[in-house]
């Protein structure tokens, strides 16, 4: 069967998992402008915005071929838990026949999780499907730690654009390893690729950190979020995201009770400003936000997708967060019409607000 | 001879150039029309600019801002290119040093700014909403048959309140021709609408600030009493427009190029006013290398290109 999965951040590790399980892997395209408008036209008009990509995703997914789409289940409040239901109904109305299978928390249905495991293990042994996710989730750890270098060095690459690019072919070597041997070639070769990026020399107390907050989906995926981290990076700023893979993968692996993860952290420092739990991500975002103020980041930006209800709740909680901690935070609203012109203006001023606050003036 | 610096603010309705001395003195300042061509009105622009100041004047250094600030700052050879933001705190603060809070209100766009100890601290802008800018007053003026420029001091003569609901243009529309019919004068309808203006706008970008005085209000619209005096009622303090208000955002960005030019001493890149004789050709052209189809704007000087912009990938960005 050919498979298939939402598109969102690095995609070779989901790509890889499933073809080392020996399927037929279909890697839906970037999100770009006519997913985006496929989604809009086939989903509820008031859904929230990631709803709308993922859903012009799947069918661009499946005008490729695919035949299953495999996707992990939100919980609610918000709409997360509803999403796959919603998809299928409206896949089913066009006429598109796919199959999902929907990965929970293995801890809040035991069952269903294996059962879901037997359908794609295949005729693989368990001791395949072990080694293949422990080999998946190693490369997830190598290439985080190598974005979040990049995430630092393009802020100072002289020759622009040259930083993208050698992520990009990070990606591509990641992606042609299958063996333990070949991933650790690949993280090497990465590491020196990197290396050979030529940097401006910054001062420590000139260098600008931003991190980047929100809504899951808006913030790991960067087709539909202008590019956000290129463009601070370009107007030199190191820049942080809230989500990454690997963080995101230990905490909903590990049981509640012995839970330690950084994730957990994260939302005891958001407690005070969210107490109850709202759906989406916004407790971790308030925390988030805590947690960058801590580590004496300059400033926050927040992505709030249209329709977000979690979010448009963090967002009334922000002036209160900043008022107390003094750190700038920023939303932007992601959306199809996200206009970037003017995105662009906000995003420059508030670098310049935080520029200012570093200098003592308003440039 | 006299040293000066000039300022570009290039909007989608309006382009400013102005000139200042190295005390920040405006010498001399030129209002044209964009009407969709921004190139030919800064050319046009500058060569105004040009009769108009003394003949030995030299040019130190030269900034642009508002919407077009990149594609004229390629024509002009800027030496800063700022937003819009940056630019009007800027001017204010040069001009009413102690200002905390700043209302501006433009023909297409409007922004608040919040200021600690001369530091812009927080913003908001408005760009998608037509009830809070200046083109709604434009549109209203017309339908009721009353010149623009006398709409604010009409509105002072009003004898009663009237409410008009301005959430959005539409319903204030119909609401104001409902309360025209209840019997009230134009110029209390008028009152209430620069109310419904002023609502709106403290709303929808006021939300969560924290308002202090002194209050600055600029930008085109703050030549209209009747939403200063709105402005008064609904925040209940005095509201200071400054001497140029409308021309903040270019008086910030030549204020921006000197400050730059003095502190890193180089020259300036203004290609003089001779630019304004360089034939700067830009296009547009539908990459379709990906499905983005992005729209990719080119200038072109002389059958070479000079910049380009628009794409998401940075591929014609990088191509230069
Ligand atoms: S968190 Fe927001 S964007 Fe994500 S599913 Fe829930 S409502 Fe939609
Ligand atoms: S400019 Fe880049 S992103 Fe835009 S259509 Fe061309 S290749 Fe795609």
């Amino acid at each position: 069967m050919k498979v298939s999965f939402p598109y969102m951040g690095t995609t070779v590790v989901y790509k890889k998992l499933l073809e080392l399980l020996g399927h037929e892997v279909i890697v839906p395209p970037k999100p770009s402008q006519r997913t985006i408008n496929l989604g809009v036209k086939y989903s509820p008009e008031f859904a929230c915005f990631p709803l709308k990509v993922i859903m012009g995703s799947y069918i661009e997914a499946i005008e490729k071929g695919a035949e299953v789409i495999i996707t992990s289940g939100g919980h609610g409040p918000c709409r997360a838990g509803f999403y796959e239901k919603v998809h299928s109904k409206i896949l089913q109305a066009e006429n598109h026949d796919v199959e999902f299978i929907v990965f929970d928390s293995m801890f809040r249905n035991f069952k269903g999780f294996f059962r879901n495991i037997y359908r794609i293990k295949q005729n693989n042994s368990w001791y395949k499907v072990s080694q293949s996710l422990l080999f998946v989730y190693n490369m997830i750890k190598k290439l985080d730690i190598l974005e979040k270098e990049v995430e630092t060095i393009r802020a100072y690459e002289i020759r622009k654009g040259e930083t993208t690019r050698a992520w990009e072919k990070i990606q591509d070597l990641f992606d042609k390893a299958s063996t333990k041997k070949e991933l650790e070639g690949a993280f090497n070769k990465g590491t020196q690729l990197l290396r050979e990026i030529k940097q401006e020399k910054v001062h420590d107390s000139n260098k600008i950190r931003i991190g980047i907050v929100g809504e899951i989906y808006v913030v790991m995926e960067a087709s539909i979020n202008m590019k956000i981290e290129e463009i601070l990076g370009s107007l030199g700023a190191e820049v942080e995201r809230s989500q990454y893979l690997s963080q995101w993968i230990n905490y909903n692996v590990t049981p509640k009770f012995i839970n330690r993860t950084h994730e957990m952290e994260i939302l005891k420092k958001g407690e005070k400003y969210i107490p109850i739990p709202i759906g989406g991500h916004a407790k971790q975002t308030v925390g988030h936000i805590v947690d960058f103020n801590e580590r004496g980041f300059d400033g926050v930006i927040h992505l709030m997708p249209f329709a977000c209800l979690p979010e448009l709740v963090s967002q009334s909680i922000i002036p209160k967060i900043t008022e107390e901690l003094g750190i700038p935070v920023l939303t932007l609203a992601i959306d199809e019409q996200a206009g970037t012109a003017n995105s662009l203006t906000r995003i420059e001023a508030f670098l310049d607000l935080i520029q200012g606050k570093k200098s003592k003036k308003i440039s | 001879m006299q040293e000066i610096y000039l300022g570009i603010d290039v909007g989608s309705v309006s382009t400013n150039i102005i000139a200042i001395d190295d005390k920040n003195k405006v010498v001399h300042s030129q209002y044209i029309r964009t009407n969709g061509q921004p190139l030919d009105s800064v050319k046009n622009g500058l060569k105004e600019l040009k009769k108009n100041l003394p003949q030995d004047m030299k040019v130190r250094g030269v900034g642009t801002t508002g919407s077009g600030r990149q594609l004229i700052g390629v024509m002009v050879g800027a030496d800063v290119v700022k937003n819009e933001i940056t630019a009007h705190a800027t001017a204010t603060s040069q001009l009413v040093p102690n200002v905390k809070t700043i209302f501006e209100i433009g023909g297409q766009d409007s922004k608040i700014i919040i200021i600690e100890d001369q530091m812009v601290v927080d913003f908001a802008m408005n760009t998608v909403c037509a009830a809070g800018t200046g083109s709604f007053l434009d549109h209203q003026a017309e339908r009721l048959g009353v010149p623009i420029e006398k709409f604010g001091d009409l509105a002072l003569t009003a004898e009663r309140d009237v409410r008009i609901a301005g959430r959005c243009t539409v319903f204030a529309e119909s609401d104001m021709i409902a309360k025209q019919q209840f019997g009230f004068s134009k110029a209390e309808i008028i009152k209430g609408l620069c109310e419904a203006l002023v609502r709106n706008y403290i709303n929808n970008l006021g939300r969560g600030k924290k308002l202090e005085p002194p209050f600055v209000f600029q930008g085109g619209v703050a030549a209209n009493k009747g939403i200063k005096a709105a402005f008064e009622k609904e925040i209940n303090e005095e509201v200071i427009i400054p001497k140029h208000y409308n021309i903040m955002g270019a008086l910030g960005s030549a204020i921006l190029a000197k400050e730059h030019l003095e502190a890193n001493g180089n020259p300036t890149s203004f290609r003089g006013f001779e630019a304004a004789d360089l034939d700067f050709v830009p296009s547009t052209f539908e990459c379709g290398d990906c499905s983005n189809k992005c729209e990719v704007i080119k200038v072109e000087l002389n059958k070479e290109v000079v910049a380009m912009w628009g794409d998401r990938c940075g591929k014609w960005v990088g191509s230069l």
